[in-house]
């Protein structure tokens, strides 16, 4: 990741994590008071319902009451037969605005109701029993021709001697009760009437009827809740701008049983849309800070790395061999003086080099020379033995001096042969020819090539090994250039192993194209002797040029290819061609 | 003459039975007023009804106002209204003391009550509701118990255990004492014991628990039926017909007016005296296979028994006629046991001597 990739990121998280910081407490802010502001209004609004609902049990008492008072209801009470008044409850109910109304005998027995007619002589064994708040209402399960209902009842009685007769009215807990409450914009009241043992979708009613079915299920957890702990609850139901919060309310009777969940809920809708808001307006604000961080950083990156670029781009040229590349140094701050260390490393490294080359050319000169002399002193010495038998023997022998003047100039003849040919092997290396391209079957040429080296192999005492890749391929290589790398290695080999040894020539096919490795059993190489093998002139033996190797690296090189030497001390040595 | 006097047996056997003790209280007290009163002569008597009918010749026109073509002849009559009668000067036993009868149809009882007592009828029908409460002069007449109120089941209703739990859940007693105000019989029987003498061997006893034993054989899904409900005065009686269904296990769902429904809760009326008569004039009314001529009490009560097997039909109550009569109006009873019309005698205060 470049300098001003990371750059543009630390810049663009910057503005993300600070604008959603931003936006986070703001929206925790806003969600706080608002659940306030809600918690207020259901509050109000559930003393508002405990207020209607108590004005109304007052006004059915008082209705109920009423009507026990009343002159038809003591004329039933005295009546000894009731039969005649089984229509007397509805006329009644009708006259004291109550849904419900009973005239019920002292045993229980059903005289007249109003919410079903037909039910004349059936028991309300609740009344007998006293199971009712006197003077008060409550809230009662009712049962209707069509179903239940819940009602807001209560009980008066009218006496006539030791006659009692109970009346027991009231109104219905429905949907008109709901559409009387006074509702904030934003807020609805349910209704959930608790007639079945499990959660029953049609028994939620809201002021315009029937709650919907997937409504009724979204808000089921909810009302099972309150069912089972019969205590106020609130929750939240649904997401996004659907989103409610209800507060419920367990409804008990005269019994304390459970017989209704009064659910009042609030729209979060306001709160939804507030956030959508808050949400977008932090992305077009994130947007807009990562549109200027990119900006920003491009900026930066532009003063700050393009130095730092040029000093890349140097460095990179410096790697790659120019070492006399220099920075542009013109600012006094870090990345000016980083420039200007960069320019005096490179000239320190050019002068440095420039030291050793010369270094290295004086050394090579010096082991040319060493060598030359060495070369050139074994010849030599015999040259000079032979003149001086030669001088000797015309002076002392002259008799002899032809048989010696024939013998030693034969040996001069062959010494001079040795320093032509010295002279022959460096003017050589000093020549190499550029390779003649053509297809090669190094299996082949490895096995000609040792071939050719079998006396000096066996006369060394090495045995040969030649392990061939068949699935070598063609190259294209100059064959007697390559034979030549490689009776140079192999002599190499015979000369590392002066008692015997083992020698293995192996071939081996590369992806894209081979390898040849010729591997010995010597002494092997040091460290530092591995790392001037390849020099010119340098050998670790008592006898050659110093050229073998050279001249081997030199062949793999005009072919393209790479040679490279594993060796510890003790364990021989392999060196391993790679060509194209 | 003996055919006559045989037609009246009954009555006479009804109007002993002491439950008639009011009615005949109330013919005692119209006889004594006759003697007391010398009927005068003209006037129209306004006479409402609940039925109405297309033509005056029809067999259900004929069963009610045929009577009065023994002094009256036909002199308006507008079809499903209103019909006006007027006097036979040449009728056999004389000129009834009436000018006319103007008779009004189709008027719902509770209007023809309203009617009575602001005086813009004369003779009105009596519902169960009307005859309980007591008007200021009003006059009652009460004939013996000519209907039968019962349920009769169609075909399709095939499973006779329904049919049975229904008619064990029916509580008669309740809805004779107060939906009918203690008029008429609960019975089980087709025939009033007035007329057969053996209604009692028809059991009308309500028993739950033996219908609850029916019904739990029954299939939930089968344990369902409509009944539909001919006149509107008889819908309290269905609402508590159902409802008893309902203590027994049966779901009784009302049938909107006119719908097909699986039973109908129905008025028969038979109109004579003769058992076996009656007994057709019922087993036609509710769409049964007349019954065989039956010439002894054994032989009608099987064919009764007949009839009721299987429980088709239900019978629920016998049910007499029951008329307010302003008190302008003079002489009577205007009805005989069998309820038909007798205005022949009649007279109005006011008129002319």
């Amino acid at each position: 990741m470049t300098f001003r990739t990371r750059l543009l990121l630390i810049f663009t998280l910057a503005v993300v994590v600070s604008v959603g910081m931003v936006e986070w407490v703001v929206s925790v802010t806003a969600r706080r008071a608002f659940e306030r502001l809600e918690s207020r209004r259901v509050d109000a609004l559930v003393t508002q319902f405990r207020r209607e609902y108590q004005r109304r049990g007052a006004e059915i008492a008082r209705a109920v009451n009423g009507v026990a008072a009343s002159a038809p209801v003591t004329e039933i009470a005295m009546a000894s037969d009731y039969s005649a008044y089984y229509g007397e409850a509805a006329s009644l109910a009708a006259a004291h605005g109550l849904d419900l109304l009973e005239l019920v005998a002292g045993d229980g027995a059903i005289i007249s109701s109003a919410e079903w007619p037909a039910r004349f002589g059936y028991k309300e064994d609740w009344l007998a029993a006293g199971a009712w708040n006197s003077g008060s209402a409550f809230l009662r399960r009712e049962e209707l021709p069509d179903g239940f209902t819940l009602a807001l009842s209560a009980v008066g009685t009218a006496a006539a001697g030791d006659r009692k007769l109970y009346v027991a009215g009231g109104q219905r807990l429905d949907r008109d009760f709901l559409s009387t409450l006074t509702l904030p914009a934003g807020m609805r009241v349910l209704l959930y009437r608790n007639f079945d043992p499990h959660f029953a979708p049609a028994d939620l009613i809201e002021s315009a009827g029937a709650a919907r079915p997937a409504q009724a299920e979204r808000l089921r957890p909810l009302i099972e809740q309150v069912v089972k702990r019969r205590a106020e609850l609130s929750g939240a139901v649904g997401a996004g701008e659907d989103a409610e919060t209800f507060h419920a309310l367990p409804l008990s009777g005269a019994e304390n049983d459970l017989l209704g969940v009064l659910l009042i809920g609030s729209s979060r809708r306001e709160l939804a849309q507030m956030e959508a808001f808050l949400h977008w307006t932090g992305i077009i604000v994130a947007l807009a800070g990562i549109l200027l961080g990119i900006a920003l950083s491009w900026w930066a990156t532009a003063r700050i790395t393009r130095p730092v670029r040029k000093l890349v781009d140097s460095a990179e040229k410096v790697a790659a061999g120019d070492w006399g590349t220099t920075v542009e140094a013109t600012s006094a701050d870090e990345i000016g003086q980083l420039a200007r260390a960069f320019n005096r490393m490179t000239g320190e490294l050019v002068a440095q080099r420039q030291r050793l080359v010369q270094a290295e050319r004086v050394a090579a000169w010096r082991e040319l020379a060493r060598r030359l002399a060495h070369e050139l002193k074994n010849p030599l010495f015999p040259l000079q033995i032979t003149v001086e038998n030669m001088q000797r023997a015309r002076d002392s022998f002259p008799d002899q001096f032809d048989e010696v003047f024939r013998e030693g100039s034969a040996t001069l003849l062959a010494e001079l042969a040795n320093l032509k040919r010295i002279v022959a092997r460096f003017s050589d290396f000093a020549k190499m020819p550029a390779p003649e391209m053509q297809p090669v079957d190094f299996n082949r040429l490895a096995a000609e090539a040792l071939k050719l080296l079998e006396p000096q192999l066996a006369k060394a005492g090495v045995a040969v090994k030649l392990e061939l890749d068949p699935g070598l391929r063609i190259v294209q290589a100059d064959p007697e250039q390559m034979t030549r790398a490689l009776r140079n290695l192999v002599l190499n080999a015979i000369d590392a192993m002066p008692g015997g040894g083992a020698l293995t020539v192996r071939t081996m096919a590369l992806p894209h194209g081979v390898r040849l490795e010729v591997s010995d059993t010597g002494e092997g190489l040091k460290p530092e002797e591995r790392e001037r093998l390849f020099t010119p002139y340098y050998t670790t033996k008592t006898h050659g040029t110093g050229l073998g190797l050279a001249i081997v690296q030199s062949v793999v090189s005009d072919h393209g290819g790479r040679i490279s030497v594993e060796s510890e001390p003790g364990k021989g040595a392999t060196f391993r061609i790679d060509l194209e | 003459m003996n055919a006559g006097m045989a037609g009246w047996k009954p009555a006479l056997r009804w109007l002993r039975r002491p439950a008639q003790a009011a009615c005949i209280g109330a013919l005692l007290v119209s006889i004594s007023a006759f003697a007391a009163t010398r009927p005068r002569y003209g006037g129209t008597l306004r006479v409402e009804i609940r039925e109405s009918f297309d033509a005056a010749d029809s067999p259900a026109a004929q069963r009610l106002l045929g009577a009065l073509s023994a002094g009256f002849t036909l002199g308006q009559w507008e079809p499903g209204r209103r019909a006006v009668y007027t006097a036979n000067d040449n009728a056999a036993g004389g000129r009834p003391f009436l000018d006319s009868v103007e008779i009004q149809m189709a008027r719902p009882v509770r209007d023809q009550s309203i009617d009575l007592g602001l005086d813009r009828a004369d003779v009105v029908e009596l519902g169960p509701e009307q005859l309980r409460r007591e008007a200021p002069g009003r006059r009652v007449w009460v004939s013996a118990p000519v209907r039968v109120a019962a349920i009769v089941f169609q075909a399709r209703v095939e499973d006779a255990r329904i049919r049975e739990a229904l008619a064990l859940a029916v509580d008669r007693a309740a809805i004779h004492s107060v939906l009918l105000q203690r008029q008429g019989e609960v019975s089980g029987a087709l025939l009033p014991q007035w007329i057969s003498g053996c209604a009692f061997l028809f059991p009308g006893a309500a028993d739950l628990a033996r219908a609850r034993l029916l019904l739990a054989s029954v299939p939930v899904a089968a344990r369902r039926l409509t009944l539909g409900v001919e006149d509107a005065a008889w819908q309290p009686v269905a609402d508590r017909i159902a409802l008893n269904a309902r203590d027994a296990g049966l779901t009784v769902i009302l049938a909107a007016p006119r719908a097909a429904a699986d039973a109908r809760l129905v008025e028969a009326r038979f109109s004579s005296s003769d058992p076996a008569r009656a007994l057709a004039d019922l087993a036609a009314a509710l769409a049964f296979p007349e019954p065989p001529r039956a010439a002894s009490p054994e032989a009608l009560y099987a064919a009764e028994s007949a009839l009721l097997e299987g429980f088709r039909v239900i019978p629920l109550f016998h049910l007499p006629d029951a008329y307010g009569v302003s008190p302008r109006v003079k002489g009577g009873p205007g009805i005989t046991p069998l309820g038909e019309w007798r205005f022949a005698n009649l007279w109005l205060e006011g008129g002319r001597p």
